[in-house]
């Protein structure tokens, strides 16, 4: 190689990085020595010193080379060897997405464009909503400004990988002098190298997933210390104790209130006695086998009691003692035993049903609509009034209007928004309901009339939601905060900031000491009420996460996302048990059974699932040794007439209330 | 997305006709960037909203987000739709529809949207989802046959629930007891609507076979049980093909029995017409599934109808139920057949030669039946070969001031022949009211169509000597009464 070329790139080098006096020194030194060369690194007689000075004065600007090399990075690593070629082409994303990302930092947008559109098709399988995102990131200021790509460029990627993959890699990157691609690799991937075989595709999530800087914070807040156990003396603590009454009482209180809920299911559907009556007979068949089963659960793990770090307000005994019966009267369900589900269908809501609810006993369905209004529904009455209307079949529309013309719910207007949830306190006298107004409203079944209205967030109010023993409740919004409230203030007790997008759901711990939120940002998070710190970082949806349930004991969380996945997660190790695949469009509504042994799951795709819960968890155990992958056992399927279910509920007795729109098949 | 040229336009159209180049360069990724993020916060509204179509609301409460005016003029309650460019492959636009003015004006105001409301119902009783029209009826049904293969079919009777049994006991005591009441007629709608009546099928089936044997002399037991076959197989939700080959044959003895009913009042006629509609409509509705249905019911059906010895209400039931299969069938089996029939058929006509009243009645029955197999046949026909007819008519014919108009008078007419196609029994009289009206007209028909064919285009000769091959004898054999089918122009070729 020509010494006075390499001299040359040496210089452009040194201007070209503003080393300017260094230039000049070299010059100088150039001079000086006038050709015959002493200085310090002979890096005129240095093949691969001149080899390296070469490659840096080819890759100056070039905006092909990040092509070519990346073709070329990708071309090896799908010719590789099909064991270590999943480990290989996870490398291939981060490539991808900073290669792309210094294109367009450097000002290269046509180019940029170019190698995206090429290459995109590669990673649009799992990385779907990252691309759609960066693919607008055309300028400079844009990576300044969109935080998505900020994360990016300032985090380095954790990627596990074998020894084996790592070495072939590398070897690869020095072989074919790829220094672009090294430096890239350097700069933004974090490998971890483990010993021995490669892991089988596909089942480790944790390996392919991209997360911000706050991996390493995340699992630094996952060694926080959380009491996940139920409250001490609550009223399942107390039925528990007392626990399995005499069983002649039991058996008395089940034939009473099985009157109570057989009049209730006769008002709201017509036509059914025979099977009602059937239903009973098998639920007391139920309880007989499930009592044993219950005292199994209760001495092999024997949830922790943990004392509540909020003031919790006093019941009436009336509403405990009819909890208390409703406990006592629970069917116990299971993988065999099935609940019964009854649907509420909205119809003629015009594409307008924002969100609906039900109160815990199933009787009140609350609706919020895009119109700003929230209608509620008494369903016992409407049971009784439209018992004749419901027996034409599909013509109900019309007639299910009261007697005498009046609609049959209860309107309640004040919002000057959308309204995009609705909540109802536990035992069903308050409703509170978030809108785009910015504002929380409580309103009051019993007056229906709004009471108080909460103004704090600074932008809509997605999510609201009572605490399990009614008093408080939380919020989250689009201004990416999550906050708590009591009913008797109109300031927010409690502000959880930290999601870096719009929270989009938020869910109670069923011991009040904690809050979980889904976000935008796909990750949920579980925060302390009492001190308002983020205690748990669950990483590992793909999407928006849009629902959350936790278990009744409070052990386990279920949170579904906008593909139709959803994940249970150990809420003591923020790690996930088992992803559910199964729905193929949003999970708007989750819900744990009263015990706890099955996952309820609605969906846009227009079915009801029902996850085995208890199974699953035990298998995880077992199949973990034998490092299989593990999936939770889908037990049912329902699927509705083109209704997409908006909400699910369990009620206090085990009976799944589920409820949705009628959306007509696009004709 | 975004190019230069777009900015450059849309500068154009809010009258900024200078734009520099560099301008347009550095506002292009910049605009798209902005609407991508636009578009990113109204997902969210949408998600929000629990929808899956965007909607232009939700990217006008993401436009408030971030204190921009929102966009006017385009929300609508109805999903918008794009059309594809033709040309471009990722360019669409607005399928916005013309409106005239005036129909907006004249529209009748819309009725009020129907307020929101709630129906429930069961989605599942203990894991088991219901089979009720209110539930998707497509799971229901593979659900049914999943259980089918499983159980067999000496357990079947365990897997029928209580309700069912009930219904069905309800159901049958009504067909035998009550066959006219409001009740049986509302179980009818029941069992042809429902889709949770699967399992109930073979028992129904077996039901049916049974009573008809039994009650062949009773004629509103008969008629109700045939009701009873025909809801059932027109119920669209049950599986009900694996059950026709024994569902068919009491049908088809309905049809064609030789006494259906005891007393002389007993209309048997009317349940042999329905029995034959039924008979049509599951041919043509399992024809494609169960292949042999179709022929195997037209050679029971036209066994009977060729064998002399059999009565006339055999006869006639045979001819109405292959009418009901279709016009091929007719046209293969009963015109063939036709002349040698009609010499036995006619003589039971005249009352010198059959002096039984009823036994006359009888065969006036099946005459008309014939006629209009034989008619239906027949216009189909001149239908589908009127092009060949009417042009060479209109030429030869132009002097003649009716035909001024041939098209519209073409259509009228053969409206109005499908409307009036006259009830069985007013056709005698009719037909010889026509008789006595065309008279004159008859004799020189045939010559003058031939006129008409002899100009008709050569490709069509095929269909002419087809129509030539039934069509005259027909002629020959009804005489005028054949007119009544003949579509209105085509008469007038024939004039």
């Amino acid at each position: 190689m020509d010494p006075e070329l390499v001299d040359e790139f040496v210089r452009g080098y040194l201007k070209k990085k503003g080393f300017n006096s260094s230039a000049k020194a070299f010059e100088e030194d150039l001079h000086h020595n006038n050709g015959s060369s002493f200085s310090s690194i002979d890096y005129h007689n240095d093949p691969e010193l001149t080899k390296l000075i070469r490659s840096f004065s080819q890759s100056k600007d070039d905006p092909t080379q990040y092509r070519e090399c990346y073709s070329k990075l990708r071309s090896w690593a799908y010719n590789s060897l099909d064991l270590y070629k999943h480990e290989l082409l996870r490398v291939m994303y981060p490539v991808f997405i900073h290669c792309y990302m210094d294109l367009v930092g450097k000002g290269h947008t046509q180019e940029a464009r170019a190698f995206f559109n090429s290459f995109r098709k590669d990673h649009e399988m799992i990385h779907l909503r990252d691309l759609q995102k960066l693919e607008g990131v055309l300028a400079p200021s844009h990576l300044e400004e969109m935080e998505f790509a900020c994360s990016l460029r300032q985090s380095k990627v954790n990627i596990k990988i074998c020894q084996y993959s790592y070495d072939l890699l590398l070897q690869y990157l020095h072989r074919t002098e790829s220094t672009l691609m090294l430096g890239i690799i350097n700069e933004h991937i974090n490998f971890q190298v483990y010993s021995g075989q490669p892991n089988s595709a596909s089942d480790d999530i944790e390996a392919v997933t991209i997360v911000g800087s706050f991996q390493d914070k995340a699992n630094h807040i996952n060694q926080k210390e959380i009491q996940w156990g139920l409250l001490e003396d609550s009223l399942e603590d107390r039925l528990e104790k007392t626990g399995l009454l005499s069983d002649s009482e039991k058996g008395q209180g089940e034939s009473k209130d099985g009157d109570m809920d057989d009049s209730k299911k006769r008002a709201s559907e017509i036509g059914k006695q025979g099977s009602s009556l059937k239903k009973l007979k098998k639920d007391k068949a139920g309880n007989a086998t499930a009592k044993v089963v219950r005292q199994e659960t209760s001495t092999v793990s024997p949830a922790p009691r943990v004392k509540s770090e909020l003031a919790l307000p006093v019941m009436s005994t009336e509403v405990e003692q009819s909890i208390l019966e409703d406990l006592r009267n629970r069917v116990q369900l299971s993988s065999v035993a099935m609940p019964s589900v009854s649907f509420y269908t909205f119809v003629n809501t015009h594409n307008g049903l924002n969100c609906a609810s039900i109160s815990h006993d199933g009787s009140l369905v609350a609706s919020g609509f895009s119109d700003s209004s929230i209608k509620v529904w008494d369903m016992a009455k409407i049971g009784q009034a439209g018992s004749c209307a419901l027996q034409g079949e599909n013509d109900t529309n019309d007639q299910i209007v009261g007697t005498n013309g009046r609609r049959s719910y209860t309107l309640l207007l004040g919002h000057s928004g959308p309204v995009y949830s609705a909540t109802f306190s536990p035992p069903g006298d308050f409703l509170l309901s978030s809108s785009a107004d910015t504002t929380i409203r409580l309103w009051s079944t019993k007056l229906n009339a709004n009471l108080v209205c909460y103004k704090g967030h600074n932008y809509p109010v997605w999510d609201v939601q009572f605490s399990p023993f009614g008093h408080y409740f939380a919020s989250c919004s689009h201004d990416r905060t999550a906050r708590i409230w009591s009913m008797d203030r109109i300031q927010p007790l409690r502000i959880m900031a930290g999601h870096l997008s719009d929270v989009d759901c938020v869910q109670w711990h069923p011991n009040c000491n904690y809050i979980a939120t889904g976000s935008s940002d796909k990750t949920v998070r579980l925060w302390d009420v009492q001190t308002g710190e983020c205690v748990r970082i669950f990483i590992g949806h793909r999407s928006m996460v849009l629902s959350l349930a936790m278990s009744p004991d409070g052990r386990y969380m279920a949170s579904g996302d906008e593909d139709g996945t959803i994940m249970m997660w150990d809420l003591s190790t923020a790690r996930c048990i088992t992803p559910l695949m199964g729905h193929n469009s949003c999970v708007w509504s989750l819900a744990y059974s009263g015990e706890g042994s099955l996952l309820a799951s609605g969906s846009a795709d227009c079915t009801v699932k029902l996850w085995d819960v208890t199974s699953s968890t035990k298998l995880t155990k077992a199949e973990e040794k034998n490092g299989n992958s593990n999936r939770l056992r889908s037990l049912r399927t329902f699927p509705t007439k083109s209704t997409p279910v908006h909400a699910l509920r369990f009620s206090r007795r085990n009976l799944l209330f589920a409820a949705g729109a009628l959306s007509k098949p696009a004709s | 997305m975004v190019t230069k040229e777009s900015i450059e336009v849309i500068a154009q159209s809010i009258g900024l006709s200078t734009l520099s180049p560099e301008v347009s360069a550095a506002l292009a990724p910049d605009v798209e960037y902005r609407v991508r993020e636009v578009m990113q916060e109204a997902i969210k509204c949408m998600r929000h909203a629990r929808r899956t179509t965007l909607m232009a609301h939700d990217v006008d409460s993401a436009l408030q987000f971030r204190n921009l005016e929102p966009t006017c003029g385009f929300t609508s309650s109805k999903s918008t739709r794009f059309k594809r460019a033709p040309e471009h492959r990722d360019l669409y636009f607005l399928d916005d529809k013309d409106v005239e003015l005036k129909n907006v004006l004249e529209a009748p105001l819309p009725n009020a949207p129907p307020d929101a409301s709630i129906t429930s119902q069961w989605l599942a009783i203990d894991g088991i989802q219901p089979c009720i029209p209110q539930n998707s009826p497509l799971q229901a049904i593979s659900d049914l046959k999943r259980l089918e293969y499983k159980e067999d079919p000496l357990a079947a009777r365990h897997v029928l629930s209580k309700e069912l049994q009930l219904y069905f006991d309800k159901v049958t005591e009504w067909a035998l007891t009550l066959p006219g009441s409001t009740l049986f007629r509302q179980a009818l709608a029941s069992l042809e609507t429902d889709p949770g009546l699967h399992p109930l099928l073979p028992f129904f089936t077996c039901f049916i076979a049974e009573e008809i044997v039994r009650n062949m002399d009773n004629y509103p037991i008969l008629l109700a049980l045939m009701r009873l076959a025909r809801s059932l197989l027109h119920n669209p939700h049950v599986h009900i093909e694996p059950y026709l080959h024994q569902l068919m044959p009491s049908i088809i003895t309905c049809l064609i029995a030789k006494r259906l009913g005891r007393r002389f009042s007993d209309n048997h006629w009317d349940l042999r017409n329905f029995t034959a509609t039924a008979v049509g409509s599951t041919c043509k509705r399992f024809g494609h599934v169960y292949h042999n249905l179709l022929p195997r019911v037209t050679r029971s059906l036209l066994h009977t109808f060729l064998d002399p010895t059999k009565t006339l209400p055999q006869h006639y039931g045979a001819i109405q139920g292959m009418v009901a299969l279709g016009l091929n069938v007719v046209r293969f089996h009963v015109l063939p057949n036709l002349e040698p029939y009609l010499q036995l058929l006619l003589p039971e006509m005249v009352p010198e030669k059959q002096k039984d009243e009823a036994k006359r009645h009888g065969a006036w029955l099946v005459y008309g039946a014939l006629i209009v197999a034989a008619g239906r046949c027949l216009y189909e026909r001149l239908k589908t070969s009127q092009t060949l007819l009417s042009p060479p008519a209109r030429s030869v014919w132009k002097t003649d001031g009716k035909l001024t108009n041939p098209r519209q008078s073409k259509r009228k007419a053969s409206s109005d022949n499908l409307t009036h196609q006259p009830p069985l029994k007013k056709i005698a009289a009719e037909g010889t009211m026509v008789m006595t009206q065309m008279h004159g007209a008859i004799v020189p028909a045939p010559q003058q169509s031939l006129v008409g064919r002899d100009i008709a285009p050569r490709t069509s000769a095929t269909l002419t000597t087809d129509v030539d091959n039934f069509l005259f004898p027909l002629f020959d054999y009804f005489g005028e009464s054949m007119l009544m089918f003949t579509p209105k122009h085509e008469l007038n070729v024939f004039l």
